[in-house]
């Protein structure tokens, strides 16, 4: 049975329990509520930590293993802390035949870290996407939630440059 | 009945039933490597396409039901190439290690590929590799091996009913793993080693120790509780290697716990008193017969307790032995020794699989022969104690002397006057009754360890049975 309080100990809001009652009935399960309850907690973080994961598994009843594999499964969930911009960028056939490699070693370079790294500022977070949907504006990445398509160096590194000086 | 044909065959078959399944009643094999009768199916690592007529593109014979009229081809050039060019795939990251491997020999990669491979291989790429893995105190995982058919998930999830094993990350990095890599819970761990289709699952106990094509088999039962699970015993010689199950639809499906798994260490364990023994002092057969009896002919009345761990055929030997006692004029009280659980009443499931309360395997057996079970006060006030076991009984005190017969423990033996070593379950074949009333056969093994003996002969010493003196030799 699942309650609209947050239990006690629970390292999530309040306002994921709510968020999830109101979902609830919208789902044929409970566990077709992993998604959403995964998007919901990263949402309070930012990112994962092992004890929002619990927390989860928690909530919709099954081990907390079975939480992990599927946060694991899907890159969009981030299982280790990122920067202020997370930088996606899409590494699919159609992203890479316009460029896509190139523009992941450019912001390698640039911000001096490889894929999957933080800068030690802690502003922004590289990895490399599977398919972005975006193959008739390749190639595209991601930073944070929003699009960036039709991508080439300058307009990439005009954006780097904002995002860098933004507070 | 419907029909259907495969491979030119006729095969009648229930609705629902899959191709594997329908194609075995007519002894065609399906390479499988994903699908396990006990489990659910996911038709994921493709081994078991075959061509099925009308069909546009060939079907997963683990998820196809056969229909009334369906033809089915397992040998066609289509399905030879699908197989072909599945298991190269499944081998792209698989080591070549077979001559160190635990599973080599009964291996379903290493047969499937030998009788559906192709001898050459066309990857050039860097194999993925990872270090091996503690799971707990039964499973080694060896990552490296591992060809993601999920078949320990499922289990996990379907059957031990906790899904602790689970596949994280994806594709190429896909890792089966636990949280963390956290020890396994379950009890019933073991059975992850056997539903392996490689060898990366491996027992702990057997890694190493032996190779899969020197075992010899025979079939047992277990009698480490009530359930019975139908197990297969693999020796060498004089030592018993291994247990797994062995399927049974009724009692123990194609499962076991770890505890009955591994029962068969305490009889080859060094603690276990394999000699003769006066009190705590190793002694001859004859010593400690000959003592056996004086105890048991000065006696005026003595309790047999007979051990709802031994078999049948043990039991009814041992109440023919009573009676005997009785004729020759010792007031005997005759009656069961059971583990913590006295009655089949009280004998309940520990779970929801198989492990049962009573940890004795033929207490259901005792009571058919109608014996009940002997009280403490019984035991403790008896001038005379005669005990028989078979190893998972416990002897109860007794202010009178104790013979003991049975197996034993280095430290139970101190407390009896006279204990005499009987052959274990791995030793001995055997009748067992277990918690449904189903009366099973256990087969014999390997030698009685030591100076142990069966009751039988046991038996006959202690009555004294001279048939040299009676043939007048």
């Amino acid at each position: 049975m699942s309650t609209s309080v947050a239990p006690q100990e629970s390292v999530l809001s309040p306002k994921f329990y709510e968020a999830m009652k109101a979902l609830e009935p919208q789902y044929p399960r409970k566990t077709a509520l992993i998604l959403p309850a995964l998007h919901q907690a990263q949402s309070e973080f930012g990112w994962l930590p092992k004890e929002a994961l619990e927390a989860v598994a928690q909530y919709i009843g099954v081990h907390p293993a079975q939480i992990r594999e599927v946060a694991s499964f899907y890159t969009m969930f981030n299982l280790k802390p990122v920067g202020k911009t997370h930088l996606k960028i899409c590494t699919n056939v159609a992203c890479v035949l316009r460029g896509a490699d190139d523009l992941v070693s450019f912001c390698e370079k640039k911000l001096g870290i490889a894929c999957g790294e933080t800068t030690p500022d802690g502003k922004f977070t590289l990895s490399e996407e599977e398919c972005l949907g975006a193959c008739g504006t390749a190639p595209a990445m991601m930073a944070n939630d929003d699009y960036i398509e039709n991508l080439d160096i300058p307009k990439l590194n005009d954006f780097l440059e904002r995002s860098q000086h933004e507070r | 009945m419907p029909k259907c044909t495969i491979d030119g065959k006729e095969v009648e078959f229930k609705a629902g039933e899959n191709l594997i399944a329908v194609a075995k009643k007519v002894g065609i094999d399906i390479p499988v490597f994903c699908y396990h009768p006990g489990l659910s199916v996911v038709a994921q690592c493709r081994m078991c396409l075959v061509e099925v007529e009308k069909m546009p593109k060939l079907q997963t014979a683990c998820s196809t039901p056969a229909t009334d009229g369906m033809v089915v081809k397992t040998q066609s050039a289509a399905v030879k190439s699908a197989r072909e060019s599945t298991m190269e795939f499944l081998l792209v990251n698989h080591p070549l290690d077979c001559p160190i491997c635990d599973k080599s020999g009964e291996c379903d990669l290493q047969d499937n590929s030998f009788s559906h491979g192709k001898s050459t291989f066309r990857s050039h790429e860097e194999r993925r590799t990872y270090v091996d893995v503690d799971m707990g105190p039964v499973i080694e995982k060896s990552m490296n091996r591992c060809i993601h058919c999920t078949r320990c998930i499922r289990f996990g999830d379907e059957i031990a009913g906790i899904r602790e094993m689970v596949a994280i990350q994806r594709g190429n990095n896909t890792d089966i793993t636990t949280i963390d890599g956290l020890p396994l819970q379950t009890e019933y761990a073991g059975n992850y080693s056997d539903i392996c289709p490689t060898g990366s699952l491996t027992l702990k106990d057997f890694r190493f120790k032996k190779r899969a094509w020197f075992l010899k088999k025979v079939p047992s039962v277990c009698t480490g509780c009530s359930r019975g699970c139908n197990t297969e015993l693999q020796y060498e010689n004089t030592t018993v290697h291994r247990t797994v199950p062995r399927f049974n639809a009724d009692v123990n499906q194609y499962w076991m716990c770890d505890e009955g798994r591994f029962l068969f260490r305490d009889t080859q364990s060094k603690d276990r008193v394999v000699e003769p023994r006066l009190g705590a002092v190793p002694a001859t057969w004859d010593q400690a017969v000959e003592s056996a009896r004086q105890i048991i002919a000065t006696a005026k009345s003595v309790v047999v307790g007979l051990g709802s761990d031994l078999s049948l055929e043990e039991l009814a030997l041992g109440q023919t032995f009573a009676e005997e006692l009785k004729k020759a004029g010792v007031a005997v009280t005759l009656g069961s020794l059971t583990g913590a659980v006295i009655t089949t009443e009280q004998d309940q499931p520990l779970d929801a699989l198989l492990r049962r309360a009573d940890k004795t395997g033929n207490l259901k057996g005792a009571e058919n022969l109608g014996l009940k079970p002997i009280s403490e006060q019984q035991s403790a006030k008896a001038e005379v104690l005669i005990a028989v076991t078979g190893g998972r009984v416990r002897v109860p005190a007794s202010n009178g002397r104790t013979v003991a017969i049975g197996v034993f423990r280095a430290q139970d033996t101190e407390k009896f006057s006279v204990t005499l070593p009987l052959a274990a379950f791995t030793e001995k074949d055997g009748t067992y009754v277990n918690f449904q009333g189903k009366a099973q056969k256990a087969r014999r093994a390997v030698v009685p360890a030591g100076k142990s003996k069966m009751l039988g002969e046991v038996v006959m010493v202690l009555k004294n049975v001279q048939i040299a003196e009676k043939v007048g030799a």
